[in-house]
């Protein structure tokens, strides 16, 4: 329908980057509005757009509700953003609905929780090797004071753990990442239009699933003096400051990889206490949803298939309704249900309505790997020390149909799908009493009768996390001008 | 069994007493189980009940409203056995709760006698109750939840110890009946479930065909308006006033979200305005009696709006609901009892019955435009939902039965206990075995 305008979008929308594998993510406050606005007015030039393909470096920025208030953006303006954007990730509400709560809570945050100094902007970097990102970082931070921002705390490194054996990126616990990503309606790259979703779930100002435009922020005419911004294409008379913009949300995952494994080693181990490295794989893999090269438990479920690692083109309703291969509950499953789900099970109508809960995700893992090897028994006698995990970025144009709705409703979700008390074995919610704790189970069906897994450790702790609104380019200058 | 019925009371909030009564009901929701006015978990056969105030407001006309509260329960009949357990256990709490109502019994006058006289003149009429599955009472919903921790519980520790490795299905189930014969605690098990009186079924079924060979006889009559309401509801859809921003501000939203997703069900009351005009009043009127007879006569067992030969796959997340015409039909009042977030509620009803939503709400002022009755409307994904939220208001205190459990979960238990002991053939039962 309506073309995209590559040049006003964010190219991170538009790519993850993959050849610049040096990344990093830098969050700023901002210390002084005029300053900030006149040094947002420089960087625009500098913000990659979606019609390049940048050889060398790249740089993306968004910014959260406080940074667009610290900025000075006017409050009438604000209130036009989405509620999910001005409340904020670490409010009580969304804490409890995403599940952040014992080691996971806010107030323990790193960043973006009530206790740390609030995050304003978000730079995303990336460079060809980390020579260059470095040079890159302290050209950016050479401007930061005179710019009125402040780097907050360290900043994010991010690597991209690379399997050669499986032509993927992997994440830390060594699983293929990053397969399933939707196609987007009007970009360069073609799907199967079971996975092809339309622009506007994840760029604001274009049709979405609904073939209905996403509610996005507006400035009132008279605000917009110069001009800057589209006006607004459904007739309103204002100017459309979402346009080609999206909402951005990032949690860095922190990921106990020895635990994990771990888990599996104990769960996996006979009567006689002697290991099964097989079946480990296999529990692991299970709770996945995909080996560790990637193929998918629905079309392998007995054997890791290195030729399927980057399969994406699968459903589950006709050839595993009952998860028999694949777990009801495991992550993929649970994250992307494709064609399981009422309405019209396995059929284009329950493919249709899962395609208005999807996310394009962005983000990269960071720390080092436990093991070089990604192999569990190395993983096993191997120390670690550090931090590693995963900096979780996804793109979406609504977060409360989109992001917000895959963690509650499907992913934090006990009661997914039938089940009682299965949350996801990867990153749901434990629960801090130890009633909570007994209930943390993963249901493998089997036939005749379904194996538990209960007790599940928590795999992963959420160390920070904000909703950041990404900026088309326009929008970005119009900031600036405020 | 018995089937479950509605009671609800509302009552004018006396003047200067708006305070007091939410005082009141801050305590009790700050506990709803076991607070020391009206502990709910006391009472066997409540599934849902809420305080909610409706505030003072104008009707379309300007006309004032005075406040009301409203006291709803969906209970197991007879209702005479609700109201006397309510009594023995919460008749101080009601008096704290009523005193702030018009007409309450003066203290000297107050016996069990003449309060539920008081709540039962002050009741009002729903015009459609939609029950997930009539005749499934709390305790039914208890017993069978209890019965399946203990086979499963039973199956864990029998795994773990390696026993039933590579047995089939048919010893599995043996060993789970001797199991749970052995448990004098789920003697009632071995039992089926106690089905609907059989005088209450017959009566719903000559009811049911009444009502059919009465629409049957009016068909003509309705064949020949039909086309006049066509007529009409084209020229009030085309003129309907246009909402405007019906956005929910952040801060209006965060009030109610506060109340939203601390159990595994939640629930909504919302109130608007019947559009004004004799058009739209006869119609919603009409639409509710159709709304009324399908709930009660066809989505009773676990579903609400299939319509298979349409392809219509209806909504199976709603425990109990509500439509009552309140202010001399001025304006309806929707309670929900449901699964899951209010984002994936809405989400479901946009998703698979949008023509329901559209055919009942549409005669409500502000409702996003349909076309034709069914069309548009709750298609509009972010209008329908602001105009819910728009009209959503706070529950002061809600109370639910069995709050961690799906209403797929209580299906899934209700199958479980009658398979258990029926003479399951071959293929069925890997399929019991599968509800585990």
């Amino acid at each position: 329908m309506s073309t995209l305008n590559l040049k006003d979008i964010q190219g991170i929308i538009a790519r993850g980057y993959g050849e610049l594998e040096a990344g990093c993510y830098i969050l700023l406050s901002i210390r002084d509005a005029k300053a900030a606005r006149a040094w947002l007015g420089r960087l625009a030039a500098r913000v990659t757009p979606a019609d390049e393909r940048p050889a060398e470096q790249a740089l993306n920025i968004a910014f959260t509700c406080n940074g667009l208030k610290a900025l000075g953006l006017d409050k009438e303006t604000v209130e036009t953003f989405s509620h999910e954007f001005q409340d904020g990730m670490a409010s009580d509400y969304r804490r409890r609905i995403l599940g952040d709560s014992g080691e996971s809570e806010p107030a323990k945050w790193a960043w973006g929780g009530p206790g740390n100094v609030p995050v304003h902007i978000l730079l995303m970097l990336f460079a060809l090797n980390e020579e260059a990102r470095q040079k890159f970082c302290e050209m950016l931070s050479q401007d930061f004071q005179s710019g009125g921002v402040e780097q907050i705390g360290e900043t994010l490194k991010a690597v991209v753990l690379r399997d050669e054996a499986s032509n993927c990126s992997k994440e830390h616990f060594g699983f293929c990442d990053s397969i399933a990503q939707p196609f987007i309606e009007g970009l360069g790259k073609t799907g199967p239009p079971a996975n092809t979703i339309k622009a506007g779930e994840f760029i604001l100002g274009y049709p979405n699933e609904y073939n209905l435009l996403t509610e996005r922020a507006m400035v009132k005419a008279e605000r917009d003096p110069q001009g800057i911004l589209t006006p607004d294409a459904e007739g309103s008379g204002n100017r459309d400051l979402g346009c080609n913009g999206s909402y951005l949300v990032f949690r860095q995952l922190q990921q106990h990889v020895n635990s994990f494994w771990q888990f599996m080693e104990e769960a996996t181990r006979d009567a006689s206490g002697k290991s099964h490295p097989d079946a480990r794989i296999r529990l692991a893999s299970k709770m996945v949803g995909r080996w560790p090269s990637g193929a998918p438990l629905v079309l392998s479920p007995n054997a890791d298939d290195a030729a399927l690692g980057k399969e994406n083109d699968f459903a589950y309703y006709a050839t595993d309704p009952h998860g028999f291969k694949c777990p009801i509950g495991s992550h993929i499953r649970r994250s992307n249900p494709r064609d399981s789900l009422e309405p019209h099970r396995g059929t284009e109508k329950s493919i249709a309505v899962n395609k208005r809960h999807q996310l394009l995700r962005r983000g990269r893992a960071y720390g080092q790997p436990v093991a070089a090897s990604m192999n569990p028994e190395d993983i096993l006698h191997a120390t670690a020390t550090g931090e590693r995990g995963l900096h979780f970025i996804c793109l979406n144009a609504n977060i409360s149909r989109q992001f917000e709705f895959i963690h509650q409703t499907w992913v934090n979700n006990p009661k997914f799908d039938g089940l009682y008390n299965d949350a996801d074995p990867l990153i749901g919610e434990r629960g801090e009493d130890e009633q909570k704790r007994q209930a943390a189970i993963f249901t493998e069906q089997t036939a005749p009768l379904r194996k538990h897994v209960s007790r599940l450790p928590q795999f992963v702790t959420v160390r920070g996390g904000a909703y950041f609104f990404l900026p088309g380019l326009k929008a970005i200058r119009y900031l600036a001008s405020i | 069994m018995a089937h479950q019925v509605a009671l609800t009371v509302r009552v004018p909030i006396k003047p200067g007493q708006m305070d007091k009564l939410r005082q009141e009901l801050a305590l009790v929701n700050g506990d709803i189980e076991d607070n020391e006015l009206v502990p709910f978990a006391r009472l066997s056969r409540v599934h849902f009940a809420r305080f909610v105030i409706l505030d003072e407001a104008q009707d379309l006309r300007g006309n004032v409203i005075n406040p009301t509260l409203v006291f709803a329960s969906n209970v197991d009949a007879p209702l005479k056995n609700y109201l006397d357990e309510l009594m023995a256990i919460a008749r101080e709490g009601l008096d704290r709760i009523f005193s702030n109502g018009e007409g309450y019994p003066a203290p000297a006058a107050r016996t069990d006698e003449s309060r539920i006289a008081y709540l039962m003149a002050r009741s009002i009429k729903t015009q459609a109750f939609y029950i997930n599955t009539i005749g499934r009472t709390v305790e039914q919903v208890r017993q069978e939840a209890s019965l399946r921790d203990a086979i499963e519980d039973f199956l864990t520790r029998q795994q773990a110890t390696g026993a039933m490795e590579a047995w089939p299905a048919q010893r599995i189930i043996a060993a789970v009946q001797e199991h749970v014969r052995t448990e004098p605690s789920l003697a009632w098990a071995l039992k089926r479930a106690q089905g609907l009186a059989l005088w209450w079924r017959l009566k719903e079924l000559v009811r049911f065909i009444l009502i059919v060979l009465v629409l049957l006889a009016l068909t003509p009559f309705l064949i020949l308006i039909l086309p006049l309401w066509l007529v009409l509801l084209r020229f009030h859809e085309k003129r309907d006033a246009r909402a405007g921003n019906l956005r929910l501000s952040s801060m209006q939203r965060g009030e109610l979200e506060s109340f939203e997703d601390h159990v595994v069900q939640n629930q909504i009351s919302a109130v608007g305005h019947i559009k004004p005009g004799w058009f739209r009043a006869l119609t919603v009127r009409a639409l509710l009696l159709a709304l009324s007879f399908s709930v009660r006569h066809v989505y009773n067992r676990g579903d609400l709006g299939t319509v298979k030969p349409l392809g219509l796959v209806g909504v199976n997340t709603i425990h109990f609901a509500q439509w009552i015409m309140i202010d001399e039909g001025r304006r309806m009042l929707f309670l929900s009892n449901y699964d899951g977030s209010l984002v994936s509620y809405m989400d479901d009803f946009v998703n698979k019955v949008a023509w329901g939503l559209n055919a009942v709400f549409s005669n409500g002022a502000l409702y996003p435009k349909t076309d034709w009755l069914f069309l548009h409307g709750a298609h509009d994904e972010q209008g329908f939902k602001a105009f819910l939220q728009k009209h959503q208001i706070k529950t002061q205190a809600w109370y639910t039965a069995y709050k961690q459990y799906t209403a797929l979960n209580l299906t899934n238990n209700a199958e479980l206990r009658a398979g258990l002991f029926s003479n399951l053939r071959e293929q069925e039962r890997t399929g019991w075995l599968q509800r585990l």
